[in-house]
């Protein structure tokens, strides 16, 4: 029973607002008040159930009958009485409406094991025990794993590379990045970042130069031009470092006019900074070995680059 | 030469000083306010002078491997900034000489070009 109401807790801020009319058992098995005890223990063994809501015609809830109650009866009375005799006859009943937060409340305010739910129209309309919550608890987790699973593949979608054609799989990922887009005195930061951890990788200096340059032209690039959140991806391969640099916002309208010296689209805030001369693209040629820009106006900006080791 | 020379020559304040700054030498120089030109011709080691005190400045001298920062007209980047770089190691000093000023004394105690955007006229 702890363990039950710990594990309940834990849960209750993700379900609280839950409608119990989802978590019951319906339609309920109900018995009315003139059958016999001996009847009742007999339902009670076929369908593996502890309680049973007692109802008048039209499901009208006047009581509940449960498995002590049958013990008092062995213990003091005769199995041939009728249920109106034995059954509580004040019941606590929850609407199908009420939250899974306001069940744990009455179960623990009342104490009892199960609570007949009824409708607008008072009618019994299921049953709801603990038993039933943590089944149902259960259900969902699964769910949520499932969802997460998807999620998980989305994020780590893998890329194929337009410089080699092979898969760069983001398991093998050394380093990454995220570019924020609305602080322009972070440009640069990944840059850095990024060379120090090719530094404790033990590559030369002068490729660590050459890709840390590249690195922070794109990285302006995605802080001034794209109004959105980028990604800086380095992989560490035998023979070369990939970079790629990806964004989600607006793209380039002309890549090849983006590529000459002395176009840019920057403004004033941007020029202040030090930057917006329209050198970032032709640095990151100059620098990398391989390059490739793939953009679309409204789409973002993918820029790939190789850096061959041993120069 | 050495960079405890330039300082004398310069009347250079010392904003940041690394441990190892007795021994650091210079060789080459370049001057702009613009990063992207240090981004696109650059030296390492090289003494970075420029006008501009913008984060942008200690994170190019990063990149580049700069041997040192000069701030030329007396300025000066406040000591926040310096938190960007991870245990910043980079020299940085400032003169109240203008830019041309300082360009024209290094160049004539033999510091050469780091950027080399002049070699047609040689």
């Amino acid at each position: 029973m702890k363990s039950d109401n710990k594990l309940l807790e834990k849960l209750l801020d993700v379900f609280s607002n839950t409608k119990i009319g989802e978590i019951m058992t319906s339609p309920p098995i109900v018995v009315t008040p003139e059958i016999t005890i001996k009847q009742v223990k007999d339902i009670m063994k076929i369908k593996k159930i502890s309680g049973l809501p007692v109802v008048k015609k039209g499901l009208k809830l006047v009581g509940i009958i449960s498995i002590e109650d049958i013990i008092n009866v062995l213990e003091r009375g005769n199995l041939n009485d009728n249920v109106f005799k034995w059954m509580s006859k004040n019941v606590i009943s929850l609407n199908e409406n009420n939250t899974l937060s306001e069940f744990i409340d009455y179960s623990q305010k009342y104490k009892y094991g199960r609570f007949p739910i009824i409708n607008e129209e008072n009618k019994v309309v299921g049953i709801i025990t603990k038993y039933d919550v943590i089944t149902w608890l259960f259900e969902k987790l699964g769910t949520i794993y499932i969802h997460d699973e998807r999620r998980k593949k989305v994020l780590n979608q893998e890329y194929t590379s337009k410089l080699t054609g092979e898969i760069l799989d983001n398991d093998k990922i050394s380093f990454n990045f995220e570019i924020n887009y609305n602080d322009i005195q972070k440009i640069g930061i990944g840059a850095t970042k990024l060379k120090a951890f090719l530094k404790s990788k033990n590559i030369n200096d002068s490729l660590i130069r050459k890709i840390s340059i590249a690195t922070y032209e794109a990285e302006a690039n995605v802080v001034i031009h794209s109004d959105s959140y980028g990604q800086i991806y380095c992989w560490d391969f035998e023979d070369s470092i990939r970079l790629l640099i990806k964004d989600y916002g607006k793209g380039i309208e002309n890549v090849e006019l983006a590529m000459q010296e002395g176009f840019s689209t920057a403004s004033e805030d941007v020029r202040s900074q030090g930057f917006g001369a329209g050198m970032g693209l032709p640095n990151m040629k100059r620098f990398s070995d391989k390059m490739t820009i793939i953009s679309e106006v409204g789409k973002g900006v993918t820029i790939e680059m190789m850096f061959y080791k041993g120069d | 030469m050495k960079l405890t020379k330039i300082i004398q020559e310069l009347n250079a304040t010392i904003i940041n000083k690394p441990e190892n700054l007795e021994n650091l030498e210079i060789e080459y120089a370049g001057a702009s306010d613009l990063m992207s030109d240090f981004l696109a011709f650059s030296k390492p080691n090289m003494l970075l002078i420029t006008g501009l005190t913008t984060p942008q400045t200690l994170t190019t001298a990063s990149v580049i491997e700069a041997g040192a920062v000069l701030f030329v007209r007396g300025k000066s980047i406040p000591k926040k900034f310096l938190e960007n770089i991870n245990n910043c190691e980079i020299p940085i000093l400032s003169t109240e000489y203008s830019m041309y000023f300082a360009c024209a004394k290094l160049y004539n105690l033999g510091l050469k070009d780091a950027m080399e955007t002049d070699l047609n006229e040689k």
